[in-house]
């Protein structure tokens, strides 16, 4: 075959010495790119907007070292009923998922009716479970705590159980047939094969439920009582138009959502370290 | 098997018993409620009461039913939501498609595609709200950006799960590359596309009642709020609650069934059954 000499541009990128570089420089220099617009208002331009409905990223900067105690305690109320929920979530859909592989004609189809609940917008949830847990505690920071971690609890079980499902079931192939061949038990097939092999499965449904956890739980507190929690504050700061402190607790938010995920993936890296 | 044992151990009939044990349980809490609260409604009422609702012609308002208000509501809100989801769609499917075509353009944006799920989108709701002034707008831009990564993400593991052999048989055609693209990547990536509608079609609507939650403008989050504050009949509040949830389950149910119409392989075994 002929090759064409590419010009000294492609065959720079193209080197597979270079590459890695570049996975690394280029998000880093769109990143910068944007900082860069946002600050010199370049980007207020494009978007049609002014520096009082989208401030400055510096701006944002000062502000969260101005406030920093008071934010603390709302990213704690969030990350709190966050972290509950998910954990109680994904523990009952866990159960429900072996349920379902014990038992699996009743137990599939009920799987399904909680997979239906993924599709439920959070929306509807949230306040049906402020009404339900009006008498949970006289306490509205408590009551509104508990339908917050309901609301992440049933948005948690849905992924988590279905995803567990396919790993305890999605087994490698012939390993039923080598444990039926040692005339295993079914309890020893539960803990030598299947349990084990749904491990990966529990940690795609926490990447999933990571972030779906901290959105459900931003979204339960507009709707709660008590207020407190970055998605409340969000609101709260639009509403008396404070854009620049609410652009503060989105990026919070923000921060919230990838800490949690980078702790997630540290965790899957030692627990999984044996499978790679 | 007997005919009435087939139909007791089919997947309808086993999702059925477990849809009527969850109206059980409903029914249950609400006969407790109603002993023991003066306003049962608010919290827990009977399914027949809600089904009663509906059907009942009892001005809510100046001069529209319950079952009208949450139909012309819904209206507003869906059909925003859609807007939304097909812009999302199409530009999910190009970005994609152009990060497969230029790898320099993968490596710059990918990173960035996994940081927008960490990002509470809908928090955001209120600042895009002040940026474009205009509740259709919003909603819009935010169901668009919601659907956009799920369909991007899919589409590119789709179009990246393309076996290596499959590439060298089209080369040994001397295939031309957009040849390539049409007969043989966009086919293979059309059910990981599914996969992502079906994900990001309820986040659309969810986005878009949460976006009517923010201003009076009419739509389903809207009325929502307003009979939540007991401006109108609680009804309003349940048949809303049951409307969304329902809309949510059925979106990606009938993103299914467009699969299944749509997919060349699903097609093609249409047509082999139809021959047989």
């Amino acid at each position: 075959m002929i090759k064409r000499k590419k010009n000294i541009f492609i065959r720079f990128f193209r080197n597979p010495k270079v590459q890695p570089f570049l996975s690394v420089i280029l998000p880093v220099a769109l990143g910068v790119l944007v900082f860069a617009l946002w600050q010199t208002q370049i980007l207020h331009k494009i978007l049609g907007t002014d520096t009082f409905t989208l401030p400055l990223p510096s701006q944002i900067n000062r502000i969260i070292g101005d406030n920093l105690p008071k934010i603390m305690l709302n990213v704690k109320a969030t990350v709190l009923v966050a972290v509950i929920g998910l954990a109680i979530g994904s523990f009952i859909g866990y159960l429900i998922a072996v349920l379902a592989t014990v038992f699996p004609r009743w137990g599939a189809g009920g799987l399904s009716i909680v997979a239906a609940f993924n599709a439920i917008p959070i929306v509807a949830l949230a306040p049906v479970m402020t009404n339900w847990t009006k008498d949970v505690s006289s306490d509205a920071s408590v009551r509104s705590m508990v339908a917050k971690v309901l609301v992440v609890m049933i948005v948690s079980i849905a992924t988590m159980s279905v995803n567990a499902y396919r790993g305890l079931n999605n087994l490698p192939e012939f390993s039923l047939d080598l444990m039926k061949s040692y005339a295993a038990k079914k309890r020893v097939v539960f803990f030598k094969l299947r349990l084990p092999n749904s491990v990966p499965y529990i940690f795609t449904a926490l990447r999933v439920g990571v972030p779906s956890s901290v959105i459900s739980a931003i979204v339960s507190e507009y709707f709660a009582e008590y207020i407190t929690g970055v998605g409340r504050q969000i609101r709260e700061n639009i509403v008396i138009a404070q854009y620049a402190t609410a652009w503060t607790y989105i990026a919070v938010a923000c921060l919230i959502g990838i800490s949690m995920y980078c702790i997630l993936m540290m965790f899957e890296g030692i627990l999984l370290r044996n499978r790679k | 098997m007997s005919k009435a044992k087939k139909i007791v151990s089919s997947k309808p009939f086993i999702m059925l018993v477990w849809v009527l044990v969850l109206v059980a349980i409903w029914e249950m809490g609400a006969a407790n409620m109603e002993k023991t609260k003066r306003t049962p409604e608010n919290v827990l009422p009977h399914v027949s009461q809600i089904v009663a609702s509906v059907f009942s012609d009892k001005m809510v308002s100046n001069s529209q039913t319950a079952t009208q208000i949450v139909w012309s509501s819904a209206e507003a809100t869906l059909e925003r939501a859609f807007i939304g989801f097909l812009f999302g769609t199409i530009f999910g499917f190009l970005m994609a498609l152009l990060m497969k075509l230029s790898g320099l353009v993968e490596k710059t944006i990918f990173p960035y595609l996994m940081l927008i799920q960490m990002i509470p989108i809908i928090g955001m709701a209120p600042i895009i709200l002040a940026i474009t002034h205009d509740i259709g707008t919003s909603r819009i831009v935010i169901a668009a950006i919601l659907t956009f990564y799920p369909v991007a993400t899919n589409t590119l593991a789709g179009l990246n799960s393309v076996s290596k052999e499959k590439y060298e048989l089209m080369y040994s055609y001397a295939a031309s590359k957009w040849t390539i693209y049409r007969k043989v990547l966009i086919p293979s990536c059309i059910p990981y596309f599914f996969t992502g509608l079906k994900i990001s079609a309820p986040m659309a609507i969810t986005a878009s009642i949460l976006v009517d939650t923010l201003q009076g403008d009419g739509g389903l989050g809207c009325m929502l709020s307003q009979s939540l504050k007991h401006a109108m009949s609680i009804y309003v509040f349940w048949q809303i609650v049951f409307f969304s949830a329902f809309v949510g389950i059925l979106s990606s149910v009938l993103m299914g069934v467009i699969e299944k119409r749509v997919s060349p392989h699903m097609r093609a075994d249409r047509k082999r059954r139809k021959k047989v």
